[in-house]
């Protein structure tokens, strides 16, 4: 049933009717308001749940991965420094394999302090072994927090799943989601129960790992996180045989039919392209869209499949890993390398909540253009808006 | 409840064996040996890094008969507050929760989620084993490491006095408190039996002596635990609902110096600073006794 929500009110939704039983959250700006919302559902008794009231993030994850281990669904909300913080959690939880969701509403890191969107917070923990989601508006932060559920719990992946969306331009923005009936979610989501810490069955969970054993875990991590992929694929289907929404797998293009330069780029910065696009096809360009879904894993076949015709790729990347560039656009050479000699442009833009309009796209899209004429090879990377 | 009343009544079931990886004499594990006897098999335990997170085995071997899992240093009692969410939520009410971590998972670095634990009335048992330094680490000072101790990075003898996590863990109103010790096991047992029986948090603090850090011999480690209770400078009591009740209390106190002395870590101590501990004991005995 259609509701006009915002991203926080859609993530809360999701957390409801995926009937997850422990919420470990602290409270971070603009995230706070999801766990709010959810103790409401809990007060008011449309939600079955045990609300820890931690002290810190840290704590939150540590709480919310103690509640995994002890066999319940458990979800939390952060970003930014809430994320930064609980990093070293995050390398538990994927090393002991428990399917923890996590909504990230993308937020800067200090310093400068900033309260505004940026990917950078998401892409610092993207070694962190956790599947990650980027979301292009409230209605698929919705939908595929509630795929979250199922990917992580899924017997051949068993990962935490982070699902991000952009504070403020997101969290804070109504726009038209529609709700999934419960009795759909829950043959969607049946709860499966893997307690490690269980009185019935006593384990030792992490004891200390030699040389002898650590890097077999890790091998065995790795290859459940690139399973992830195709399992992501999978239930993206399933559910869009439920609802009717598909929201593709790990990419998805948009006017790639011969497209010859290619936005590339996640997030909310999807939707300003996709209306960059149709003006610039309206004016005669060859121009396409690849919407990157999942970002972890990063989807290196369907990358190389979509874009190895192209005469160009931007990637538009609002993060930026210090002297390297662009997260997007350093996995997408990393994906095209020995398949496909593509050049790849890369823009760092919109760090911090600069905003970037669909004008600027257009800007971006001619700058490449021009560019691509003059023969000059791409610059490793190159910063728009400053 | 009945409580265990001597040492032919404590159940014979190790539920953490024999093969550990401890040291000989290791007052830490001695310390979780008894208080199981009165925890009993439905007990999950989350340690912490510390020694006694590592001894109970590596790879894929384990002296644990419970759930066990060795959580990142500072969240013991974060882990253990999910622990119990969990289990309340899927129905399952006679499990003990316990957060067992050492000085610094207790009184430092854990000290963040401890509060947050104790101060939502957490349904846990938070159990301080204490042996006065960073024994996993090598021994450095920690918050709860005496003053004049020599520990690695203190090698001139710990400038500060040891906080008072006992006063500190009061102010938070625990359902139940109390302080232990591996010398009196019958005591550090039966105050096991009573805090299993309460709900709400609950926090014990056992003086858990290690030979290597505090300089003694390996076959000293329960004698010296004793000497602490005996001087008066480790009070046996527990308190229910704020109320304190001694449990023990020595017939004559021995002199603080025979204590000390017998321990390499203070041997900075003059006598001007031996009397200064004297007088302090004397102090804290005769408030505690009133």
């Amino acid at each position: 049933m259609p509701q006009l929500l915002n991203g926080n009110e859609a993530a809360a939704h999701a957390a409801r009717l995926a009937r997850v039983e422990v919420l470990a959250s602290y409270p971070i700006t603009p995230a706070a308001p999801v766990m709010e919302k959810i103790t409401q559902f809990i007060t008011e008794g449309s939600l079955k749940a045990n609300f820890v009231r931690v002290e810190s993030d840290h704590s939150a994850l540590a709480a919310a991965l103690g509640a995994s281990m002890a066999g319940a669904r458990s979800f939390l909300i952060t970003n930014s420094q809430g994320l930064a913080y609980m990093s070293e959690v995050l390398y538990h939880v994927s090393g002991l394999r428990q399917p923890v969701v996590m909504a990230v509403v993308n937020r800067a890191l200090a310093a400068p302090h900033s309260r505004f969107p940026e990917h950078g917070d998401a892409i610092a923990q993207e070694t962190a072994g956790w599947i990650q989601f980027f979301c292009e508006n409230n209605q698929e932060v919705l939908d595929s927090l509630l795929q979250a559920f199922r990917l992580g719990e899924d017997e051949r992946v068993r990962l935490p799943v982070m699902v991000n969306y952009e504070g403020y331009i997101q969290s804070h923005t109504r726009e038209v989601v529609d709700l999934p009936d419960q009795k759909v979610v829950d043959s969607f989501l049946p709860l499966v129960r893997r307690p490690v810490l269980d009185v019935e069955n006593p384990l030792a969970v992490n004891t200390v790992a030699s040389p002898a054993v650590y890097m077999d875990y890790k091998f065995h991590q790795d290859e459940a996180l690139k399973r992830a992929g195709e399992v992501a694929r999978e239930i993206n289907a399933i559910y869009a045989g439920l609802t009717g929404r598909d929201w593709g797998g790990p990419v998805s293009g948009y006017r790639l039919e011969g497209a010859e330069i290619v936005l590339v780029t996640m997030g909310s910065l999807v939707s300003t392209a996709r209306v960059a696009v149709d003006a610039l096809r309206s004016a005669g360009e060859k121009a396409g869209l690849l919407k990157v879904r999942l970002f972890r894993p990063f989807p290196l076949t369907e990358i190389r499949a979509t874009l190895k015709t192209v005469k160009a790729v931007v990637a538009l990347d609002k993060n930026i890993v210090f002297s390297s560039g662009g997260a997007l656009a350093r996995e997408i050479r990393a994906g095209l390398y020995g398949h496909a000699a593509v050049p790849v442009y890369s823009y760092i833009l919109g760090l911090g909540g600069r905003d970037v309009d669909v004008e600027d796209l257009m800007a971006i899209y001619r700058q490449v253009r021009d560019q691509r004429q003059a023969g000059a090879v791409p610059a490793p990377y190159q910063w728009y808006g400053l | 409840m009945d409580l265990i009343t001597s040492l032919a009544e404590v159940p014979e079931t190790e539920l953490f064996t024999g093969g550990h990886g401890g040291c000989r004499s290791c007052g830490a594990a001695i310390a979780v040996r008894q208080a199981l006897k009165a925890l009993g098999p439905r007990t999950i335990i989350t340690i912490p890094a510390s020694c006694m997170a590592t001894i109970g085995g590596s790879d894929l071997t384990t002296a644990w008969e419970i759930p066990f899992y060795h959580a990142l240093f500072e969240t013991a009692p974060a882990v253990a507050s999910g622990i119990r969410a969990a289990l309340d939520i899927q129905g399952i009410k006679d499990v003990n929760v316990v957060s067992w971590a050492g000085d610094a998972g207790t009184a430092d670095i854990g000290f963040q989620s401890l509060t947050g634990a104790a101060e939502r009335q957490e349904n846990i048992i938070h159990v301080c084993y204490d042996n006065e330094t960073y024994m996993n680490t090598g021994g450095q000072a920690g918050s709860v490491t005496p003053y004049l101790a020599v520990t690695p990075d203190t090698p001139g003898g710990k400038p500060t006095p040891r906080k008072d996590m006992l006063a500190i863990m009061a102010a938070h109103r625990p359902a139940y408190l109390a302080t232990a010790s591996i010398a009196y096991p019958l005591d550090l047992i039966q105050k096991f039996q009573k805090a299993k029986e309460i709900q709400g948090f609950r926090y014990i603090h056992i003086l858990a002596p290690c030979f290597k850090g505090w300089g003694i011999r390996e076959d000293q480690t329960v004698q010296v635990a004793r000497l602490a209770v005996e001087s008066g400078l480790w009070l046996l009591y527990e308190e229910i609902k704020g109320q304190r009740r001694v449990t023990y209390r020595p017939e004559r106190r021995v002199p603080v110096a025979d204590y000390l002395r017998l321990q390499g870590r203070f041997k900075q101590m003059d006598d001007a600073a031996v009397a200064a501990l004297q007088a302090e004991v004397d102090r804290r005995f005769q408030e505690v006794q009133s």
